[in-house]
C-alpha cells in the first residue's frame, strides 16, 4: 500500500498527533524528542499515555528507540471496551482525558475507561471543567444518550494522586454537522469548589470571593462545593474552583483555578483563589464564542470528522494548541477551515474579536464498529 | 341431416315482471344517486371488529412507511459532473452502434471508432459521458461502480445470455444505478407472433432482474447501419430526462473516470531505462464527492498510488447556462454577439437552436510531452480528439464486419427452457442461427465449438478461442482510411445540414487543421491566455471568429447580501481584510510580507508568530490545551467589565430581540384598529412613532427593519400553519435540506482556487491529477477500450487488516467454495486476490471454521484485505480468464467488521487413554507431553467416547504428560478419553491486486493469480490419493451364531408347563426288536388271495348294479307317490271349497230369514 506517513519534530502537541494519526490511519514518525536536553526522549506520562493508546487499539505499532528520542506509531484499530489504566502523576487526568473524548466515539465498543491518579492540577483541564463543558459540546455533535457520562469517583489532588474517573462513551458511526455561530446570552453561572483533606470551610471560602465577582453581572450563580472524605479524597492535600457560564443557546464557558501542589511554589489564599478564578472567566467570556478555549480542539475535530457537510463555529481567539491542531488537521486530514474574524461593534459590549470557522467535514465514519 | 335440423340454443328470456325485473328496472335508471359505497351501503362498510381494523389502518401505515427512503443530504453540485451512461451488452449486440447513433442524435455528429468515454452536453443542465463496456469481466465490474445509467443490450434473436446476468448481479453488489433495457436484432423475426411473444418473454425475465416494470426499450430495425432515428430520439429523450438516486458508495467516495492520459516521464529517463516508473497525469470529470489534494486513490487494474498533485482545468465542455444567463432568446443573443471577444464557446448559440457541445476525449498518450506543456496544459486538453477519430475509423469497420470474429456465446437457460432445450439443443442452435444475422456458418462453428467444450477439450478450444478474441480486438491498427466525415475536426457545437456541408469544404480546404492543430496550438502562449480550453483547435475551423460576452452571475450571491446590517456589511468587508493574513497566520501557507500594523491589529486575537520562526522553540514546549493568555485584562477597571455586559441576560439586548421592541412590534402588528362604532381609525402608537422616525433613521436601516420583520412574521406563520401535522420524518427532511443549502451557499463566493482548500475538488470540476511512479506496463500497454478509473480513498481505507464479512455462495454458481481456495473479489474500488476462511457463528458467539461455503446459507468470511467500511458490498469470482459456459459470479457478500486480528476457530480433540482406573477416578495418558501443558488445561471437561464425562484433576509426574481425571461412572480399559478444544486459526495474508490494465494489449482479460488447489492439482495432473482405510469396501458379515438358551432349573421348575422347555426329544429310529417282519405269501395263498379279491370285485360289481336299479326303482315310486297326492289334495280342495259355498248359502239364507220371518214368526 501506498501510504506515506507524517514526520514530526519535538515532543510538543505529542497527543495531538497520535490521536490524529489513530483515527486517520496515517503513520506517524515523531523524531527529536527533547534530544538537547538534559534529559532526553520520552517522560514518564508520555510513555503512559502511549500505554493508554495501545489498550484503547488494536493492531498498533509503537516502536521507541533506545534513548526514547524517535518515536513511530503505527495505529491500529480502536477497539474500546473496559479499559483501567494508571494515569502517570506528573500531568493530570485531563491530559489523558482529552484524548480519549476525541476517540470514544469511534471505537469498536463503547469505552469504559477507568482512569486512576491526579484528578485536579493547574497545568491541564480538569476532569470537572471537561465534565462540565467537553460533554455538553459532544452532546451537540450527536455523541448522546444513557452511556455517555464522566464521573468524579474519587478526588487526587496533584503531586500525590489517587483520584478516580470512569469515562463511558457510546458508539457512533457518523457525527452530525454543527452550526453554532450565535452562543446567546449568559443566564446562569455554576461551579464547583472543591477541596479534598483541607477543611471543608475553604470551599465556602472560595465560593463567596467568587460570587463577589460574578454578582456584579447575574444573580443566577450557584457554586457547589465538593468536599471528599476519606477514601476518596486521594493522596494529596488541595483545593480549586470550577466556574461555567451556560448561555441561552447551550454554550458553556468555563474557566478554573488550582491550588498550588502541596510542597511546590507559594501556598494559595482560597479568597485569591475564587477571586482570581471568577477573573479567568470574565476573561473567557471577553473572549467569548461557543465553545470554550480548552475545548475548541474538540469541536474542530468533530467538525472534521462529520459528514461531507458544512459545519460552522464561532470560537473565541485561537489559542496556540488550537492553531497547531488546525495545522495537524491539515496534514492528516487535508481539510483546511475558513477563517473569518468577526469584530465586535462599536457600540457592543461583548468582549474582544471572534473568530467563526468554516469547514466541511471530510465524511469520516466510524470505521471499528461492527455491523450486525 | 340431423346436424341441419339441429336446434338452436334457447334464447335467454328477459323477465318483464316480478322482482328479477324490478331490480333491473331500478338499476337501470340509476335508483341510488350515491356514488360513494360506503355511503349506499353502509352496513357492508361498518366496523365488524376492533382488533381487524386495527390491524388494516397498522398495515396501511406500514405500507406507507416502507415507501420512505432515509433522507439523505442532497449533495449534487450545483453544476454536476457528466453523467455516466455505460452501454453493456455481450459482443455483436450493437453497442458502438447504439453510442454512435445516441451522439448522432445528440449532436448531428457522425463518429467513426469511438474507443473511450465521449461527453457530449444533451440539454441545459445535462452533459452525458457515454462508456462502452467491452466482454471482460474487469470491465464490467469497474464500470459498474462508476456507471449512473446502463443502457444494458439484448440481442433479442439470440437471447439472455450470460453476460447481461453477470452484470446484473455486480451491479447490485456495488449499489444499483439505473438500468434500461434494450433489446436489438429485432429485424430477424420474421414471424410476427415468435416477435411478440419473445418479447414478452425477456421483458418479464428482465423485470425479475431489475423491477416490475422497469423500462425495456426495443430498437426495431436497421437503416442503413444505424438504428431508427425516431427510436433513437425516444431513448434520448428517456436518457436525458432521467432522474437519478445517490449511490451510497459514488457519493462518498470521489472518483475520475479519466478520459485522457498523457506520460510526463523525461522521455531521457525513458530511453536509459524503458522499464523505469513513469510520470503520467490523468484528466476527467470528478465525480461522487469531494476530493482531497494529495490523497490516496486507487486505479482498478492497477494499485494504489499516492496523488501527487491536483489541478482543476476549465471545463473542457461546459454546460451552455453555465457560460450565459440564458434568459434571452435565439434572436436576441444574435445581437449580443457582436460584442467584441473572443470566445468561440458561444458560437453554439447563434449556430443552433439545440445547444450542445461535443468532444471526444482522446484517450492516446501524446509523446511529446514536457514541463512547458504541463504548464500550458490548460490548451493542450482538446489537442487529440481530432486524431483519433481518422486513425480508428477503417479498424472499427473491420473488427465489426470481421466473419472470423467468432465466440462462443453464453446462452443463458431458465429451468422452464432448460429440459426442452437440452433434448433439442442442437436443432435450436441451428434454428436460431439461421435466424440471426451472423448466418448459417457461424451458428454452426457455435455449435461446434460448444461440442468441443462438451468433449473435455476445454485447453485447445480455449486457445483457440483466445486466438480469435487476440485477433478481434487486437492492438487498434493505426491504418487510417480517410472519410471526408471523419477527417473533419470534432466540433464543439452541432450543426444543421448546411453548415455541415460549409464546414466540410473548409475542412476539406485545411485538411491537416484538425490533427496537427491540437499539438501546434500549445506552443502558442499566447492563446492560452486568450482560450480557455480546447479552442485551440476550433478555432482554425470556425467561420468567423465569434465574439463573446461574458457575464459572471453573482447576483445570487448578493442579494441575500443587500440585505444584511450596512453596518454588518461593513464588519465583514473588513474581515474579508484581515482573513488572509489571519488564513496565513494559521497555515502559514504563502510567505508574505507582513505589515507591523496587522500584526497589532490581531494582536489582541493571536499571539503566534509565523510557524517557521519559533518552530525550534515550541518543538519540545509543554503539551497543554490550557490557554493563558499573555497579558489579562484588568478586571478590577469598571470598563473592562462594562466591555462584556452585554454578554449576560442582564445586559442590553440587540434590536431584534429585544424585548421592548418586540412589544412595540406586536403592538405594530395588531395595533392598528378600527372602531367601527365611531368609524375612526386608530393607528398605534408604534406607527406614529415610525413615521416620526423616518426623518431620523436612515432607509436602510428601515429597509433592514423592514425586511426583519417579514421574516420573523414569516416564520411565525410557518410555525401556525405549516408544522401542524410534521412528522419526524418531514422535521428530518426540512434539516437536511437547509443543510444541503447551507452547503451550496457558503463557499458559493469564494474563488475556486481558495474554496478548493476548503471543501477539495469538488464533483463536477474538470481536474488533472499527476501521479509519480505508475508501473511502465501502464503506459505501453495502454488501451483506450479499457476505462481507468481513479478511485478515492477514505481516511484509512489505504490501510491493510482483516476483514469480516457475511458471505453467500451465489445461487447461479454451481459449485460450493472451499476454505482457503484463493478467491478474486471485487470489494470497493478494488479488485484482488485473496484466500478467505469460511466461518459460522456458533450460539455462543464462536466464529466455528467450515470447510465449505453452506449450499444455500450465509456464512462469514474471514479475509486479509483493504480497510473498507462495513456495509459495503462485495462479489467473488474464482478466475477472470477463459470463457466457461458457467455463471462466474461464485457469492456476493457484505463488510461486517475490520479488525487487526481474527477470531476463527476450529475443533480440536485431544485423545487419551486411561492406564489405571480407579472408582471414578482414573489416570489418563497420551494426552499431553509435559506436566505444564496438563496445569494449562486443569479443570477442563473431558469425555469418553460412550459419553461418560469428566474433569481434568491433576497432572501425575510420571509417565509425563499423564493426569487423574474424574468421571461421572466407572471407566473401561478400552475407552478413549478425548478432550474437545478450540484452536484460533490464522488468516493466510495474502493480497493481490488483480492489475490486469498492466498486460498487453489484446490479454488484459487474461490474468491469473494464485491457483486454486483443484485447478494446481488439475493442471500438475495430481490425483487426490486417498486413504485406503478410509476408503469403502463391500461389506462381508459373518452369519450371526446364538448360544443356546440356557433356563436355570430353579426358573426352569416355576414355570408354568406351557413355558417349560420340554424334554421331548425328537422321534429315533426303531430299533430293530422293535420292527415287524414282512409277510411273504405261499403261491396257494397267493392264488387264494387273488380269488378272493377277484370275488370281491364281482360281489362289488354287482352290488353297485343292484343299488343303482333300486335306486331309480325307488326315485320312479316317489314320483308316483307325489302325483297321487297332489290329486289327493286337488280333491280335497274342491270338497272344502263345495262344503264352504254350501256353508255360505246356508248362512245367507239363515240371515235372510231370520231377518224376513222373525215379524211373520211373531
Amino acid at each position: 500500500m501506498a501510504s506515506e506517513g507524517l514526520s514530526y519534530d519535538g515532543c510538543n502537541f505529542f497527543r495531538q498527533r497520535l490521536v490524529l494519526s489513530t483515527l486517520s490511519g496515517k503513520r506517524v514518525k515523531i523524531k527529536n524528542i527533547r534530544s538537547k536536553e538534559d534529559d532526553p526522549g520520552l517522560r514518564e506520562f508520555e510513555a503512559s499515555f502511549i500505554r493508554l493508546l495501545d489498550k484503547v487499539t488494536n493492531g498498533s505499532r509503537i516502536e521507541i528507540n533506545q534513548t526514547g528520542t524517535v518515536l513511530f506509531y503505527q495505529p491500529g484499530l480502536l477497539y474500546g471496551g473496559s479499559v483501567e489504566h494508571e494515569c502517570n502523576p506528573q500531568r493530570s487526568i485531563g491530559y489523558y482525558l482529552e484524548a480519549l473524548l476525541m476517540l470514544g466515539a469511534f471505537m469498536k465498543t463503547p469505552l469504559k475507561a477507568t482512569l486512576r491518579g491526579v484528578t485536579n492540577d493547574r497545568t491541564d483541564p480538569t476532569v470537572d471543567l471537561l465534565k462540565s463543558t467537553a460533554l455538553p459540546l459532544m452532546k451537540k455533535f450527536g455523541i448522546d444518550g444513557e452511556g455517555f457520562e464522566l464521573k468524579v469517583v474519587k478526588r487526587g489532588m496533584a503531586p500525590g494522586g489517587g483520584g478516580e474517573v470512569v469515562f463511558t462513551c457510546p458508539v457512533r458511526r457518523t457525527i452530525r454537522p454543527i452550526q453554532l455561530t450565535d452562543p446567546g446570552k449568559i443566564k446562569r453561572i455554576r461551579g464547583v469548589a472543591y477541596s479534598a483533606r483541607v477543611s471543608p470551610q475553604m470551599a465556602n471560602r472560595i465560593v463567596d470571593s467568587a460570587r463577589g465577582i460574578l454578582n456584579q453581572f447575574l444573580p443566577d450563580i450557584y457554586i457547589y462545593t465538593d468536599h471528599m472524605k476519606g477514601a476518596n479524597s486521594g493522596k494529596s492535600p488541595g483545593f480549586g474552583l470550577t466556574l461555567v457560564a451556560e448561555t441561552l443557546n447551550g454554550c458553556f464557558l468555563s474557566a478554573e483555578m488550582t491550588s498550588t501542589p502541596q510542597g511546590q511554589g507559594d501556598p494559595v489564599l482560597p479568597e485569591d483563589l475564587g477571586r482570581n478564578c471568577a477573573k479567568l472567566l470574565l476573561e473567557e467570556v471577553h473572549r467569548g464564542g461557543c465553545v470554550d478555549s480548552t475545548n475548541q480542539s474538540l469541536a474542530l475535530l468533530l467538525m472534521t470528522l462529520g459528514q461531507q457537510d458544512v459545519s460552522k463555529v464561532l470560537l473565541g481567539p485561537l489559542s496556540p494548541y488550537t492553531i497547531e491542531f488546525l495545522r495537524h488537521i491539515r496534514d492528516f486530514f487535508q481539510i483546511m477551515f475558513k477563517i473569518e474574524v468577526q469584530k465586535p461593534l462599536e457600540d457592543e459590549r461583548k468582549g474582544g474579536d471572534k473568530v467563526l470557522l468554516t469547514g466541511v467535514g471530510v465524511g469520516y465514519s466510524n470505521i471499528n464498529k461492527t455491523l450486525k | 341431416m340431423r346436424t341441419k335440423i339441429q336446434k338452436k340454443p334457447k334464447q335467454h328470456q328477459q323477465k318483464h315482471s316480478g322482482p328479477q325485473a324490478e331490480k333491473k328496472k331500478l338499476k337501470k335508471h340509476g335508483a341510488s344517486t350515491e356514488t360513494d359505497e360506503r355511503k349506499r351501503n353502509p352496513k357492508a362498510f361498518a366496523v365488524q371488529s376492533a382488533v381487524r381494523m386495527a390491524k388494516t389502518f397498522h398495515r396501511a401505515q406500514d405500507i406507507k412507511a416502507k415507501k420512505h427512503h432515509i433522507p439523505l443530504v442532497d449533495r449534487t453540485p450545483l453544476e454536476p459532473p457528466p453523467i455516466v451512461v455505460v452501454v453493456v451488452g455481450p459482443p455483436k449486440v450493437g453497442k458502438s452502434t447504439l453510442v454512435r447513433c445516441l451522439i448522432k442524435n445528440f449532436t448531428r455528429q457522425k463518429l467513426g471508432e469511438i474507443s473511450g468515454p465521449v461527453t457530449i452536453v444533451s440539454g441545459k443542465k445535462r452533459r452525458l459521458t457515454f462508456m462502452e463496456c467491452n466482454n471482460d469481466i474487469n470491465t464490467m465490474i469497474d464500470l459498474a461502480k462508476v456507471a449512473d445509467l446502463v443502457l444494458m443490450l439484448i440481442d433479442a434473436s439470440f437471447g439472455f445470455e450470460m453476460e447481461t446476468f453477470e452484470f446484473l448481479n455486480i451491479c447490485q453488489v456495488h449499489g444499483f444505478p439505473r438500468i434500461m433495457g434494450v433489446l436489438t436484432h429485432l429485424d430477424s423475426f420474421k414471424n410476427n407472433k415468435t416477435l411478440r411473444k419473445t418479447k414478452k418473454n425477456l421483458k418479464h425475465r428482465f423485470w425479475t432482474e431489475v423491477y416490475q416494470g422497469a423500462k425495456l426499450f426495443y430498437l426495431s430495425g436497421m437503416v442503413y447501419g444505424e438504428y431508427q432515428t425516431q427510436e433513437v430520439k425516444n431513448l434520448g429523450r428517456f436518457i436525458s430526462v432521467m432522474k437519478f438516486r445517490p449511490l451510497v458508495w459514488q457519493t462518498s467516495h470521489p472518483y475520475v473516470l479519466v478520459d485522457r492520459m498523457e506520460d510526463l516521464t523525461d522521455p531521457e529517463k525513458v530511453r536509459i531505462d524503458p522499464k523505469c516508473d513513469r510520470t503520467a497525469s490523468l484528466y476527467g470529470y470528478l465525480r461522487g464527492t469531494h476530493l482531497k489534494n494529495k490523497g490516496q486513490i486507487h486505479i482498478p487494474g492497477v494499485g494504489d498510488f499516492q496523488v501527487k498533485d491536483v489541478n482543476f482545468l476549465p471545463d473542457p465542455c461546459p454546460l451552455p447556462d453555465a457560460q450565459k444567463k440564458r434568459a434571452l432568446n435565439e434572436k436576441e443573443h444574435a445581437v449580443y454577439i457582436d460584442l467584441p471577444a473572443s470566445h468561440v464557446n458561444q458560437l453554439q448559440v447563434c449556430a443552433e437552436m439545440q445547444p450542445t457541445t461535443e468532444l471526444v476525449q482522446s484517450l492516446i498518450d501524446t509523446h511529446a510531452t514536457l514541463d512547458a506543456k504541463m504548464a500550458a496544459s490548460k490548451v493542450s486538453l482538446f489537442s487529440g480528439s481530432a486524431t483519433l477519430d481518422p486513425t480508428d475509423i477503417s479498424e472499427q469497420k473491420q473488427a465489426l464486419w470481421d466473419p472470423k470474429t467468432q465466440r462462443e456465446r453464453r446462452k443463458v437457460l431458465f429451468a422452464e427452457e432448460m429440459k426442452d432445450d437440452d433434448e433439442e439443443d442442437d436443432e435450436d442452435e441451428e434454428e436460431e442461427s439461421e435466424g440471426g444475422d451472423e448466418g448459417e456458418s457461424s451458428g454452426e462453428d457455435d455449435l461446434s465449438e460448444e461440442e468441443d467444450n462438451e468433449e473435455d477439450c476445454l485447453s485447445a478450444f480455449l486457445k483457440k478461442s483466445r486466438g480469435d478474441s487476440v485477433k478481434a480486438s487486437g492492438p487498434p491498427v493505426k491504418k487510417s482510411k480517410v472519410e471526408a466525415e471523419s477527417e473533419r475536426p470534432v466540433f464543439a457545437d452541432s450543426e444543421d445540414e448546411l453548415e455541415m456541408s460549409e464546414h466540410e469544404s473548409e475542412g476539406k480546404d485545411q485538411p491537416l487543421g484538425a490533427g496537427d492543430s491540437g499539438h501546434c496550438s500549445e506552443d502558442e502562449s499566447d492563446e492560452e491566455s486568450e482560450d480557455e480550453s480546447e479552442e485551440g483547435c476550433l478555432m482554425s475551423n470556425t467561420v468567423t471568429k465569434t465574439p463573446c460576452f461574458i457575464l459572471f452571475v453573482s447576483t445570487g450571491a448578493l442579494k441575500w447580501k443587500e440585505n444584511l446590517q450596512l453596518k454588518a456589511s461593513q464588519a465583514f468587508l473588513r474581515q474579508q481584510e484581515s482573513a488572509p493574513n489571519l488564513r496565513k497566520l494559521v497555515y502559514g501557507s504563502v510567505v508574505e510580507v507582513e505589515d507591523d500594523e496587522d500584526e497589532e491589529e490581531l494582536g489582541g486575537l493571536f499571539r503566534v508568530s509565523r510557524p517557521q520562526n519559533n518552530k525550534r522553540f515550541q518543538a519540545n514546549d509543554l503539551d497543554s490545551s490550557h490557554f493563558h493568555p499573555d497579558t489579562t485584562h484588568n478586571w478590577d477597571l469598571e470598563e473592562m467589565l462594562n466591555s462584556i455586559r452585554d454578554c449576560f441576560v442582564t445586559g442590553k439586548w440587540e434590536e431584534g430581540q429585544d424585548a421592548a421592541t418586540l412589544l412595540k412590534e406586536d403592538e405594530e402588528l395588531y395595533g392598528d384598529f378600527e372602531d367601527l362604532e365611531t368609524g375612526e381609525v386608530q393607528k398605534g402608537q408604534a406607527m406614529r412613532e415610525d413615521l416620526s422616525e423616518v426623518t431620523l433613521t436612515t432607509r436602510d436601516a428601515l429597509k433592514f427593519r423592514a425586511f426583519l420583520k417579514k421574516r420573523r412574521l414569516k416564520e411565525r406563520f410557518n410555525a401556525e400553519y405549516d408544522d401542524g401535522d410534521a412528522t419526524y420524518f418531514d422535521d428530518l427532511k426540512e434539516e437536511l435540506q437547509k443543510q444541503a443549502e447551507l452547503n451550496r451557499a457558503e463557499f458559493e463566493d469564494v474563488d475556486d482556487e481558495t474554496r478548493v482548500q476548503y471543501e477539495g475538488f469538488r464533483p463536477g470540476m474538470y481536474v488533472r491529477l499527476e501521479i509519480s511512479s505508475l508501473p511502465c506496463e501502464f503506459v505501453t500497454s495502454f488501451d483506450p477500450h479499457y476505462p481507468i478509473i481513479l478511485g478515492g480513498l477514505g481516511s484509512s481505507e489505504g490501510n491493510v487488516g482483516y476483514l469480516q464479512m457475511r458471505l453467500k455462495k451465489h445461487r447461479w454458481h454451481d459449485r460450493i467454495l472451499k476454505t482457503r481456495d484463493p478467491l478474486i473479489l471485487s470489494l470497493g474500488w478494488r479488485r484482488f486476490q485473496t484466500i478467505p476462511l469460511y466461518h459460522i457463528e456458533d450460539h455462543n458467539g464462536r466464529h466455528r471454521l467450515l470447510k465449505y461455503t453452506p449450499l444455500h446459507m450465509h456464512c462469514g468470511a474471514s479475509i486479509w484485505g483493504p480497510i473498507t467500511p462495513q456495509g459495503t458490498g462485495f462479489l467473488a469470482l474464482q478466475s477472470l480468464t477463459g470463457i466457461k459456459p458457467n455463471f462466474r459470479i461464485a457469492a456476493t457478500g457484505v463488510v461486517l467488521d475490520l479488525d487487526k486480528s481474527v477470531t476463527v476457530v476450529k475443533k480440536l480433540k485431544l485423545i487419551g487413554y486411561p492406564y489405571k482406573i480407579f472408582k471414578n477416578t482414573s489416570f489418563i495418558k497420551g494426552m499431553f507431553n509435559t506436566v505444564l501443558e496438563v496445569a494449562k488445561f486443569e479443570g477442563a471437561s473431558v469425555r469418553t467416547v460412550s459419553g461418560i464425562r469428566g474433569q481434568i484433576k491433576k497432572a501425575l509426574s510420571t509417565p509425563p504428560g499423564a493426569y487423574r481425571a474424574t468421571f461421572e461412572d466407572r471407566l473401561l480399559m478400552s475407552d478413549i478419553v478425548f478432550l474437545r478444544s478450540w484452536f484460533p486459526v490464522a488468516v493466510p495474508q495474502l493480497y493481490n491486486p488483480v492489475t490486469s490494465l498492466l498486460l498487453p494489449i489484446g490479454q488484459k482479460d487474461s490474468w491469473s493469480g494464485m491457483r486454486t488447489l483443484g485447478q494446481l492439482k488439475h493442471d500438475l495432473g495430481i490425483r487426490y490419493k486417498p486413504n485406503s482405510d478410509s476408503l469403502y469396501k463391500p461389506i462381508t458379515r459373518a452369519p450371526r451364531r446364538f448360544n443356546k438358551l440356557h433356563i436355570p432349573k430353579e426358573l426352569q421348575k416355576a414355570l408354568p408347563f406351557k413355558n417349560k422347555p420340554k424334554q421331548q426329544q425328537p422321534k429315533g429310529k426303531t430299533s430293530r426288536d422293535l420292527q415287524r417282519p414282512s409277510v411273504i405269501r405261499e403261491p396257494h395263498e397267493r392264488k387264494v388271495a387273488a380269488l378272493l379279491q377277484a370275488l370281491s370285485t364281482v360281489h362289488n360289481y354287482n352290488r353297485k348294479k343292484t343299488h343303482m336299479v333300486q335306486h331309480s326303482k325307488h326315485k320312479e315310486f316317489l314320483k308316483e307317490k307325489g302325483k297321487q297326492e297332489d290329486a289327493k289334495l286337488k280333491r280335497q280342495k274342491e270338497a272344502r271349497k263345495k262344503l264352504y259355498r254350501v256353508m255360505g248359502q246356508m248362512d245367507q239364507k239363515k240371515q235372510r230369514s231370520s231377518l224376513k220371518g222373525a215379524p211373520q214368526d211373531d
